[in-house]
């Protein structure tokens, strides 16, 4: 099991990242609010077809925000192209919602990858 | 010169009861991560902490590092009662279940729990608890008894 702490600065905001590395998942903890927040599960599907599909959902907190769900997506399939077969459990902390909050945590992610 | 052969029994004895401890201690800003693991009967148990100003997130691994399933536990109303959730994973025995829960009355503090202890497993898992309640009152986690209760 690996894993990596850091500090980022995101719209002014100080976000502490923790990335940690499982046998079976990848979780993601990135918080402004000194609590996990919205806790979301983010898994590939097998199907039949070429294009792999994933299956996003918010297992705890907030289950009505697009972004949330939109931040685990991109993540989830960063991880697929890197060829992993991992689910990815991600928990959002976050004072804002905004498109550039997540976008910046997804690069501070993918940036200290453990995959 | 010859050298004296190990007495492999004592040897054997030492392991088995020994307390494998990895201490890997991180801190990310707000965040402070304690890893740990131990061996009891032979079994291998990993303990990662991570202490966030109003939380806790716990993860036990047996003898694996897979995540298991995880739990969520906090005081809720009416009267601070313990609620326990499953949000990911969860077996029919909720093995974890009740660990997070003693953790949200030691700690006060809202707690996940992922652990990937076995099912029918009563004496890992209070073996396993036991090791990290320890852990968590050394690193002053835990919060203090009220006085004039009984230990």
């Amino acid at each position: 099991m690996d894993f990596l702490g850091l500090t980022k600065c995101a719209q002014g905001n100080k976000t502490d990242v923790v990335l940690c590395s499982y046998d079976d998942h990848f979780l993601v903890i990135a918080t402004q609010i000194g609590a996990m927040g919205t806790i979301l599960h983010a898994r590939k599907e097998e199907g039949v077809s070429i294009e792999p599909t994933f299956n996003v959902s918010a297992v705890f907190g907030k289950r009505d925000e697009p972004m949330l769900l939109a931040c685990a997506r991109q993540l989830i399939q960063h991880i697929s192209i890197s060829g992993s077969s991992r689910s990815l459990v991600i928990s959002l902390g976050l004072k804002d919602h905004s498109a550039e909050t997540l976008k910046g945590v997804v690069s501070a992610v993918i940036e200290n990858r453990l995959w | 010169m010859a050298r004296e052969e190990p007495d492999v029994e004592a040897l054997n004895e030492v392991i088995s009861s020994a307390l494998v401890f990895n201490d890997e201690v991180g801190n990310s800003g707000g965040v402070q991560i304690t890893c740990f693991s131990e061996v009891f009967n032979d079994v291998a148990l990993h303990f990662q902490i991570l202490r966030l100003p109003k939380q806790i997130y716990v993860w036990i691994g047996c003898d694996s590092a897979k995540l298991g399933c995880i739990y969520a536990a906090a005081p809720t109303r009416p009267k601070d009662m313990i609620s326990v959730s499953s949000i990911l994973g969860g077996v029919s025995d909720n093995t974890g279940s009740g660990i997070a829960r003693r953790l949200v009355l030691k700690t006060g503090l809202n707690i996940i729990l992922a652990c990937n202890i076995p099912k029918n497993s009563p004496m890992l898992e209070a073996e396993a608890e036991k090791m990290l309640v320890q852990k968590l009152i050394q690193l002053g986690y835990t919060r203090a008894k009220a006085e004039g209760s009984s230990s």
